[in-house]
């Protein structure tokens, strides 16, 4: 495929020019994904973007490729049917933490536990965006938000010790501040075999004044420069700690394994080879037999 | 002659009432008999009060019966129960070691025919579940059943268990037997030889699964939820073998998600579930609306509100489903009301949603979900074309093109130039979407006004697809009964006794709920001289649905909602109230 590969980051773009707030973290990854899917030459007909709603999750209008926006929270289980109704798609999911870990954290769990083989990007602003200001399921503690004026009481979920846990086989973080990492990371995330995972920091310049470009900068270190085993559970796991025990915040790759079979390498249809989305309707009649036995 | 029997297991979950019913109605069909099996349980794995009831006849089988003919007590707890539904001339049959009638009040006149039951087994095998083969010995002994052909479903259903299995069940067969004849137990019918019976025999849910399988089902996706789960037992038995795929999810927004996503992908796909999992997929049934995702969502209706009465039968959801989920979007709704009819819905409702890429629910009920019927074949051998679908779309192809019956040819992702953003938002004919920079602009109006209208005008073209209501029995009859769901034959059996007794009555049944026939049922209905509406629920749903959309007001109604299906009698008697017949 390679010598006929001539897409440019323009075909990956629609004509419906994002509506996100100038210098939105969200830019970023517009351009990161895109970056990502002509770096491993994946035409756009053959990639599909599902979202939820919320700032973030209006990306796949900005995109040239199968696109699908669903209900709030409703991203992960909409992918995981296109993705076992056709293995050959690259599935990414997009969202914000609102959408997939508030609303969408039942879905995010059993995603991440099935090992089902789509990408999911969360753009964590910490705050709601779209709805104006409330707070999140990633909101730190104090935090004064217009759910919260008093500051919030609720401790923040931690999403990579989060999906380590429950069985993610890539789990990363990227930083919209750093454009270069975050393709990288984008990359290997989709490059990946199994559920893959990124919580990107991306700031909302609009209604958080804590969580800033800066703050970030100020914070972030890579976790290539230091001597971390990205295979190693325990060691993934003490790492996705650091944040909330030091004020330093690690990005990169936490944890990847590749030994884990997929889901749909371990379904007794697909493993055999089987498209859903395009197997033949008819029953053949020694099929009719097999089906119908247990009812004479 | 007709021969017509009625024979009642009552049990407590963990007597195996379930495996028992189903071998001994399998037994009956291959009789040729005709032949329907409910059970009536309650919501425990072990203990607690079930009735397995079947209905055997020479001719159709309209209802699962009332009066039993003969009863099967098979501990001394149900047996304590059971003492207020004996009819006087029910032959019972009990073991006689653990349960003594006398002194639990037996009516008088009943015939006891004891059998020690677990005695008689104990010798040959220490499976407990034997007995239940020692009874079938007596009861084949009473109604002079063909030992080979119940050997032969011995054989079909335990083969697989080795020999030593299926020896020991015919020993436990033959005792029964000996048994009865030994000592004298009576002779309903004669002994003779039997044609054997090429029917199928299949519940509801299945027969659903089935049809939705002839129709090139794909993708099938539910959460656990009496009484949906069977569907999913079945189709999971069998999917590597069809190129399906069939997933238990998290829960029933992951059900209807993953469903929603092979949809748009190409797999034709289905969910199911009963009332409680029906509201949790609401929000996005709309989805699947406003994108024109062709799905198919199965409601087994059971009592409400929310858990209400698990395992017992209720249609209460009418309103539900019209009104699921925010805002206006074509949704058709079909009613199976028969096994039969549970299979053609089902070969429907894939189709359709397929063809007019639109949400199609099926609303069951617990009783068609669960019965047991004899079937003729089913038709399996169907050419399945696809609809609406573009391998090699042109490179202007828009996904969402204003068309005369409101669909537009859908590209599946993988399909080059066919790519298209398509969301929960309104959108123009490209798929843009209108809802966010564009809403309220002066050319966006007149856009959402189109898009509402292309999405809507489907149902007209449905409408005429679907097989238009028409009375059954007499047109000139005293009196119409109306039905939706599975009272259809229960009412038919009353409409039968009734013309007996020399009493005319007609039947006006609903299969299509939406789109709705309303001229032709308006026309029906205005022409009927007195109209009964028989509904099982307390409000009256199908009623309050008619007069909405006819402006008929049907006077009188027949409802019940105890979670036990409607029962010929009942009928009968409100049709001689209205009419004022004594
Ligand atoms: S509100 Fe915040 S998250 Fe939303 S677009 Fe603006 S900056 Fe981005």
């Amino acid at each position: 495929m390679s010598e006929e590969f001539n897409f440019t980051i323009k075909d990956y773009e629609s004509n419906f020019k994002p509506t996100w707030c100038p210098g939105c973290g969200n830019f970023s990854q517009w351009r990161a994904i895109r970056q990502a899917l002509i770096e491993l030459e994946i035409p756009p007909e053959e990639v599909v973007a599902v979202s939820g709603i919320g700032c973030s999750s209006h990306m796949p209008n900005f995109l040239k490729v199968y696109g699908l926006q669903t209900v709030h929270g409703r991203g992960i289980p909409v992918a995981t049917g296109i993705r076992l109704a056709n293995p050959k798609l690259t599935v990414l999911v997009y969202g914000g933490d609102g959408d997939i870990y508030g609303i969408g954290g039942n879905h995010f769990l059993h995603a991440c536990r099935r090992n089902v083989d789509i990408i999911t990007i969360v753009s964590n602003n910490f705050v709601y965006g779209l709805t104006t200001g409330q707070a999140s399921a990633t909101t730190p503690v104090g935090t004064i938000t217009r759910t919260t004026p008093r500051g919030s009481i609720e401790n923040p979920l931690n999403p990579i010790a989060t999906a380590i846990s429950a069985g993610a086989t890539f789990v990363a973080r990227a930083f919209s501040g750093d454009l270069k990492h975050l393709s990288y990371i984008i990359k290997e995330a989709i490059d990946h075999r199994g559920f893959a995972f990124v919580d990107v920091f991306s700031p909302c310049i609009t209604f958080n004044r804590n969580q800033t470009f800066n703050y970030f900068r100020e914070r972030v270190y890579k976790v290539d420069d230091t001597d971390h085993d990205k295979e190693d559970f325990y060691a993934a796991l003490d790492l996705s700690n650091q944040k909330f025990i030091k004020d330093n915040l690690p990005i990169g790759i936490f944890y990847q394994i590749e030994h884990k079979t997929t889901y749909e390498e371990r379904d007794f249809t697909l493993n055999q080879g089987v498209i859903p989305a395009h197997a033949p309707l008819d029953l053949s009649k020694e099929q009719i037999d097999i089906i119908t036995k247990e009812f004479y | 002659m007709t021969k017509d029997i009625i024979i009642r297991f009552v049990g407590s979950a963990g007597d195996g009432l379930v495996s028992l019913g189903n071998l001994f109605s399998k037994i009956l069909k291959k009789h040729n008999f005709n032949v329907l099996g409910f059970r009536s349980y309650q919501s425990v794995i072990r203990g607690g009060y079930n009735e397995y009831q079947i209905r055997a006849s020479t001719d159709e089988v309209l209802s699962i019966g009332e009066e039993a003919d003969i009863i099967v007590l098979l501990n001394k707890s149900v047996a304590a129960i059971h003492r207020v539904r004996v009819n006087k001339d029910a032959m019972v049959i009990y073991d006689n070691d653990y349960i003594n009638l006398d002194e639990l009040d037996y009516p008088e006149d009943i015939q006891k025919l004891p059998i020690p039951l677990a005695n008689i087994t104990k010798d040959i095998s220490k499976l407990k579940v034997l007995k239940n083969i020692v009874g079938f010995g007596a009861i084949s002994q009473i109604l002079g059943l063909d030992e080979t052909l119940i050997k032969e479903v011995i054989v079909e259903q335990f083969g697989h268990k080795g020999e030593e299995v299926v020896f020991t069940n015919f020993e436990a067969l033959e005792k029964g037997d000996k048994f009865a004849t030994e000592n004298k137990w009576p002779i309903k019918w004669e002994k003779h030889k039997y044609e054997k019976a090429q029917q199928m025999i299949i519940t509801g849910n299945e027969a659903l699964a089935l049809g939705m399988i002839s129709a090139g089902l794909k993708f099938y996706s539910g959460y656990p939820m009496t009484p949906a789960t069977s569907i999913v037992h079945y189709l999971t038995k069998h999917l590597p073998k069809l190129g399906m795929i069939v997933k238990q999810t998290e829960d029933e927004i992951a059900a209807i998600g993953m469903a929603i996503g092979a949809a748009y992908c190409g797999a034709r796909a289905a969910t199911g579930t009963s009332g409680g999992g029906f509201s949790l997929m609401s929000e996005l049934v709309g989805m699947a609306g406003i994108e024109e995702i062709p799905l198919v969502v199965i409601n087994s209706q059971r009592a409400g509100p929310s858990t209400g009465m698990a395992t017992k039968t209720e249609q209460a959801d009418l309103f539900q489903a019209y009104g699921i989920s925010q805002g206006e979007f074509p949704k058709v709704i079909l009613a199976p009301s028969s096994v039969i009819e549970a299979f053609n819905v089902g070969v429907d409702a894939v189709e359709i949603a397929e063809k007019y890429q639109v949400v199609v629910i099926v609303l069951l009920d617990l009783y068609l979900s669960e019965h047991i019927a004899t079937v003729r074949k089913f038709d399996l051998e169907r050419k399945n074309s696809r609809f609406a679908i573009l391998d090699k779309p042109s490179e202007d192809y828009i996904r969402y093109k204003i068309t005369k019956t409101g669909v537009s040819p859908r590209t599946l992702p993988g399909t080059k130039n066919g790519v298209f953003f398509t969301g929960s938002s309104e959108r123009n004919e490209s798929g843009t979407s209108i809802a966010s920079t564009l809403a309220g602009l002066p050319e966006t109006l007149p856009i959402r006004e189109e898009m509402v209208k292309k999405r809507m005008r489907k149902l007209e073209y449905i409408l005429e697809e679907l097989e238009k209501p028409k009375i059954y029995g007499e047109k000139e009859a005293s009196i119409t009964l109306v039905s939706w769901g599975s009272t259809k034959y229960i009412l038919r059996e009353a409409i039968k006794l009734l013309k007996a007794e020399g009493i005319e009555a007609n039947q006006l049944h609903i299969k299509a709920i939406n789109p709705f026939h309303k001229t032709e049922v308006k026309e029906i209905l205005s022409n009927a001289k007195e109209v009964l509406c028989v509904e099982q629920n307390f409000t009256g749903q199908m009623n309050d649905y008619i007069r909405m959309k006819t402006g008929f007001d049907i006077k009188h109604n027949l409802r019940r909602w105890d979670g036990e299906p409607i029962v010929p009698s009942q009928i009968i008697a409100k049709v001689k109230e209205v009419l004022n017949i004594e």
